[in-house]
């Protein structure tokens, strides 16, 4: 296969084209003088961006969002962590039972999931709140740290926790300063991967937010389903660059390859 | 009463029995290696005595006190692992401080033992690296500065040369023994190659599936095996079927086939028998000469000796001959083969050849 060359760079240029193709029509948009969505943009103008702060409901709907991602992001963290240790390493009765559990709301449609939350909170009094809607998120975002962190405690050497151990360590302090390092980078990659999928999640978050907890995709939502101005796209462009400048931010601190690639060890 | 005692250790896994009835003693200030082929039951034994492994039955007794019951973390044993298991996020200075930070040694102190760890291995000038950028070696010296730097009353190694190449491997032999020495720390060493436990070793604990087949020095060990199986797993050795006649006032005399040879006295009753020869006790004559003629069958040069095999009518027979500069028998040359007669060992038939 020495005569793809051109035809593999080709193809690699179209799909590069394709995955980055929806944010540059969502940059461009958001850059347009217009009233109305237009691409490409036939001037640059900031008129958009400044409409965001003529719509504070926006702003608002944003910082529910990061509250929420962070909160829900770290609840499941503390919850998946001791999970991976105990189903990567355990042998014990009922172990893929509880991988399974904790995987399963990948399997379930989230619409029913939707629904099926919608009723829980209703029996524990939690509807509409920003506790209800956490620890739904957390709910959802578990399978994704959990398997994660389940890759670096794969890549574990027992002996190491025996080193500590024999060298007078308390279980805790063995967690603390062995293993914990051991697996943070899975870690640190699970929580951002779940934060990442709580600040976007809508199907399941559309049945049970209240006015009061309107997250931002939902509030992008319902905006496109009474107009189609270029707000919308701002809105994105802005959600676009807090992205990216939190990778870089992640990258500088850590590697991001590193966190991707999932390497257990330094 | 020896510094380190095990009583009829025995560890089960469910059906498995890695260890069985295992009983030995290692003396204060001494070297001792647990030699056997892999999945003896090496391993097993020494998590037991490191406290990670509860025994099914038996003892374990460490300078007078029973262990069973002591957590692994209260044993104050120094421990380095086949793997080394060095702290992948701390620097090799970081790593030598835990053992004393978990026992709360004041930081001046600290600084001087663990300058002294680092300097009795010496790797004084590597203190703020982390591990992945050293040499196996270097690691090596890391975990063992370790361990020793919490004054362990015990060191346990398990395979501590195998991750290294053949060179360093003996190097490190004579590093090893040398550090081991200098701290003056009872060590237990695990291994699975026998001439690191002839070099390195006060006394060597042979096993062979979970049990214990000898326990002797390391010249003992290699000169009186007592079994088939100990004299095969050290070094090479001519083991040959025979069986043992009457012993008379100057040796016994072993029937081999229609081959009628003389040994030393032996303990056994006259029945079948194994005798051991090794290799290097054996001398070529000319044909005529010799215990036993046979042919030049093979020959590997190997630098300072030749190993050959001869084909005899009692069955192949490896000799070792030391290079000393002149030429060899030769491939399909006709020699004889002689030894001294005391140089034969003579042990039980193997009822159970392994
Ligand atoms: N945790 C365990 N569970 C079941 N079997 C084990 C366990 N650890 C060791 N064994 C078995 O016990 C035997 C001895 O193992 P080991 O002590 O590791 O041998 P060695 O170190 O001499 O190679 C082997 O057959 C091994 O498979
Ligand atoms: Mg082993």
């Amino acid at each position: 296969m020495r005569r793809n060359g051109a035809a593999a760079i080709a193809f690699n240029l179209v799909f590069s084209l394709f995955m980055l193709g929806p944010i540059i029509v969502v940059i461009g948009v958001a850059f347009t003088p217009e009233g109305f969505l237009e691409f490409p943009p036939s001037g640059i103008s900031l008129r958009w961006f400044r409409a965001i702060l003529d719509n504070p409901e926006f702003i608002t709907a944003a910082w529910i969002s990061l509250k929420l991602g962070v909160a829900a992001a770290s609840v499941a963290t503390v919850l998946a962590v001791p999970a991976a240790l105990a189903i990567g390493r355990g042998r014990f009765a009922g172990r893929d039972a509880l991988q399974a559990l904790f995987l399963s709301p990948l399997m379930v449609p989230t619409v029913v999931l939707g629904i099926a939350f919608l009723r829980f909170l209703s029996l524990l009094g939690l509807n509409g709140t920003f506790t209800g809607l956490m620890l739904c998120h957390a709910i959802i975002i578990t399978p994704f740290i959990l398997r994660l962190v389940l890759a670096s405690v794969a890549g574990l050497d027992r002996s190491v926790e025996m080193a500590a151990i024999s060298l007078g360590a308390r279980p805790l302090t063995v967690f603390r300063r062995v293993t914990l390092p051991a697996i943070l980078p899975g870690v640190i990659g699970g929580w951002m991967l779940a934060f990442i999928t709580s600040f976007d999640e809508l199907t399941v978050t559309v049945f049970i937010v209240n006015p009061s907890t309107t997250t931002l995709p939902v509030r992008l939502f319902s905006h496109i389903t009474q107009t189609t101005d270029p707000l919308v796209a701002s809105v994105s462009a802005v959600a676009i660059l807090f992205t990216v400048v939190l990778m870089v931010l992640v990258d500088r601190l850590y590697g991001l390859d590193r966190l991707l690639i999932g390497e257990g060890k330094r | 009463m020896a510094f380190l005692e095990l009583h009829s250790l025995t560890k089960r896994f469910g059906a498995i029995t890695a260890v069985e009835d295992l009983t030995f003693s290692v003396e204060r200030g001494s070297f001792v290696s647990l030699l056997g082929p892999s999945g003896c039951g090496k391993t097993t034994t020494l998590q037991m005595v490191a406290g990670f492994e509860t025994p099914t039955d038996g003892r374990i007794v460490l300078d007078g006190r029973d262990l069973s019951g002591v957590p692994a973390r209260e044993r104050g044993l120094g421990i380095v692992f086949q793997t080394y298991a060095l702290f992948a996020h701390m620097t090799v200075a970081e790593n030598v401080a835990f053992g004393l930070e978990m026992r709360k040694v004041a930081k001046a102190e600290r600084t001087r033992r663990i300058a002294d760890a680092l300097d009795l291995v010496h790797l004084s000038h590597l203190e703020d690296r982390y591990p992945r950028s050293m040499s196996g070696g270097q690691r090596q010296r890391v975990a063992l500065a370790r361990a020793l730097v919490i004054e362990p009353q015990l060191l346990l190694l398990d395979e501590p040369l195998s991750n290294l190449d053949a060179k360093l491997r003996e190097e490190m032999q004579l590093e090893l023994r040398r550090i081991q020495r200098e701290a003056g720390v009872t060590t237990l060493m695990v291994t699975h190659d026998q001439s690191e436990a002839l070099a390195m070793s006060d006394s060597i604990v042979v096993m062979d599936r979970g049990r214990l087949r000898q326990d002797a020095t390391p010249f003992d060990v290699y000169e009186m095996p007592q079994s088939s199986f100990v004299s095969r797993f050290l070094g090479k050795s001519n083991n040959l079927a025979a069986r043992l006649g009457e012993s008379g006032p100057d040796g016994a005399a072993l029937h081999c086939g229609n081959v009628v040879l003389h040994g030393p006295k032996a303990d056994l009753p006259p029945g079948p028998v194994e005798i051991a020869l090794r290799p290097e006790r054996i001398a070529l004559t000319g044909p005529d000469g010799g215990k036993l003629r046979g042919t030049v069958a093979e020959r590997v040069f190997m630098g300072n000796q030749w190993l050959l095999r001869v084909e005899t009518e009692i069955g192949d027979m490896l000799v070792m001959r030391y290079n000393t500069g002149r030429r060899e028998a030769d491939i399909g040359e006709t020699v004889g083969l002689d030894w001294n007669p005391a140089d034969i060992r003579i042990l039980p038939a193997e009822t159970n050849p392994a």
